[in-house]
């Protein structure tokens, strides 16, 4: 996967300790095969493009403006200079605060998670030394950061020559389990519970990355390639059109049957396996 | 069970034994402050519209079809039945696959969470019975199903008296993190530098409610946007020091002798501190509110 650009840069503190570092997302879309709208008269993709709402006429990106709405059509216009100027030490700096366990921390407060890594020659050491201490400590990091106009509590935890930087989600932003699980038996059948310990202790497996392959996007990427292909060909024999395009359907069809066949297929393998 | 509405209905099954279940949204995200473009020259706003790349013409609604790109710019259109055809068949049944000691899941994956709850009565004894085997084992289980018109993973965990069912990134959305850390100057740590570090560690070690968090940044902005109507000059950012090699075991010194008497020291960024800056600045005008609104 390629390497992605910094998605924020600032400073990693613990204490007196301050060092440079860059954090870029941990996963990416990139690679997913994705639509895009096209329009149906030209076959040329479709983009959106800024109008003035009263003039109707295009507007370049040097006129463009953020406004927060003071009030009904009243306007504060900030630029992203001013923006920098929020009165939070949060925008540029990652300020360890609080160290706690691991376990501490339930899963379903995790939400993005980002890669950490020190971004200045000068800043290697003090990095390492944050780093190290963490995992010898085996803690992780709690503090906040401002990411995306929001300030985000995070969970900072090192791995590999790194640390990954959760998001984690607000309070508010969890919903109450009570609402769901109150009313669900406390207690399951004890010979239902040993019969299945048996069957879970059979079917133990170490994580693996292609337990989240993903069958249906290997589909599409053969359905796409036959399109090209379809279209290649078609545009080759333009001159007997008809005749192609009653072959090129019939083929779409043939395609189609066998690919839902062979992911058909696919799945029944493994869940057997 | 609940007077929630169920992303996806199915069956949970576990070896032979099956339960009828469903997946209830158990996060949302909570919007960001939104600003609404405007027009530096005319101070209108701005509002999006659709054209064709190339020829530059408004694209009309009825005219947008969806295309995949093939490579260089070059797009074929396909019939949205055709990409609903390679979806294969939904059988409504997470099976667990496999399962994995929990300590050894690899959180990176982590998509959205599900509660997952019995939906029948009947059924309530071999959910129970699930969920005390997965808890007595340790054991996280993987299953796959179509979610979301997608064949997709979950990892299914106890919580509480329920299950949570976190849906899991493709692979490919996923980098690497040695990838990623690859470039990571290899630096030793050790001796005192590492003691002192530790040593830090445990001094701020504490407790930490994720529950309790909460935003500072709609009430720092709010004072931003008074200053600049009110025509004052917005304070530059602080030049940030960084630590030199050279410097640094002293800052270590320093930070551990300085963090016995820490109480002294002012509190700047606590992730459980209660409204710092919301004392300090007022609330928004009411209208203010309306900028919560997504820009259009």
């Amino acid at each position: 996967m390629p390497a992605s650009r910094p998605y924020w840069r600032g400073y990693l503190k613990l204490s007196l300790v301050t060092c440079p570092v860059a954090m870029t997302p941990a996963t990416s879309e990139s690679e997913k095969v994705r639509f895009h709208t096209l329009n149906e008269k030209t076959g040329n993709r479709v983009v959106s493009q800024y109008v003035d709402s009263v003039t109707g006429k295009p507007v370049s990106d040097e006129q463009e403006a953020k406004g927060y709405e003071r009030g009904e059509n009243d306007y504060v216009i900030l630029t992203d200079e001013d923006l920098e100027a929020v009165e939070l030490e949060t925008v540029r700096t990652i300020d360890i605060e609080k160290f706690v366990s691991r376990e501490s921390i339930d899963w379903i407060y995790l939400d993005t998670p980002f890669y950490l890594t020190a971004n200045e020659k000068i800043g290697d050491e003090a990095f390492a030394v944050i780093r190290d201490a963490m995992k010898a400590q085996d803690m992780v990091g709690v503090s906040r950061v401002v990411l995306g106009r929001r300030e985000r509590v995070v969970m900072l935890e090192a791995r590999d020559q790194g640390i990954v930087v959760w998001t984690l989600r607000f309070g508010d932003e969890v919903r109450p389990e009570s609402e769901y699980f109150t009313g669900i038996e406390k207690k399951g059948d004890a010979k239902g519970i040993s019969a299945l310990e048996t069957i879970i202790k059979k079917k133990m497996a170490d994580w693996s990355p292609e337990m989240a392959s993903d069958p249906v996007q290997e589909s599409l990427i053969k359905l796409i390639a036959d399109k090209k292909k379809a279209k290649k060909r078609s545009g080759k024999t333009k001159s007997k059109a008809s005749k192609s395009d009653d072959q090129h359907e019939s083929n779409v069809v043939n395609i189609m049957d066998a690919l839902k066949k062979s992911v058909a297929k696919e799945l029944k393998a493994r869940k057997a396996g | 069970m609940t007077a929630h509405r169920a992303q996806w209905k199915g069956h949970l099954k576990v070896g032979e034994l099956s339960c009828a279940v469903g997946l209830y949204t158990a996060a949302s995200t909570s919007e960001r402050i939104s600003f609404h473009m405007l027009n530096v020259k005319t101070g209108n706003r701005l509002k999006r519209e659709f054209i064709d790349s190339d020829t530059e013409e408004v694209v009309e609604h009825d005219s947008q079809v969806k295309g995949f790109d093939t490579g260089n710019g070059d797009y074929v259109m396909i019939d949205p039945e055709e990409v609903a055809a390679v979806v294969p068949d939904a059988d409504k049944m997470l099976q667990a696959e496999a399962f994995i000691p929990h300590e050894k899941v690899d959180d990176i994956y982590f998509d959205k969470p599900y509660y997952l709850v019995p939906t029948n009565d009947e059924d309530q004894d071999a959910f129970a019975s699930i969920r005390d085997a997965v808890v007595k084992t340790k054991a996280t289980a993987i299953a796959r199903t179509v979610l979301f018109r997608r064949v997709r993973t979950v990892l299914i965990r106890p919580h509480g008296r329920g299950l949570i069912a976190t849906m899991l990134n493709f692979d490919y959305e996923v980098r690497s993190s040695k990838e990623a850390f690859k470039n990571v100057a290899k630096v030793k740590v050790e001796g005192e530098m590492l003691d002192l570090a530790r040593h830090i560690i445990e001094t701020k070690k504490g407790e930490f409610d994720p529950a309790k968090t909460d935003d500072r940044y709609e009430t720092a902005l709010a004072a931003l946007v008074k200053a600049k109507s009110e025509g004052k000059t917005l304070p530059k950012p602080k030049p940030i020091k960084v630590s030199k090699p050279n410097d640094l075991l002293n800052a270590l010194r320093e930070s551990a002798g300085m963090d016995k008497g820490s109480s002294k020291k002012p509190k700047a960024a606590n992730a459980n501190s209660k409204k710092k800056a919301a004392s300090t600045a007022k609330k928004p005008k009411a209208g203010a509110k309306t900028a919560h609104k997504k820009a259009s």
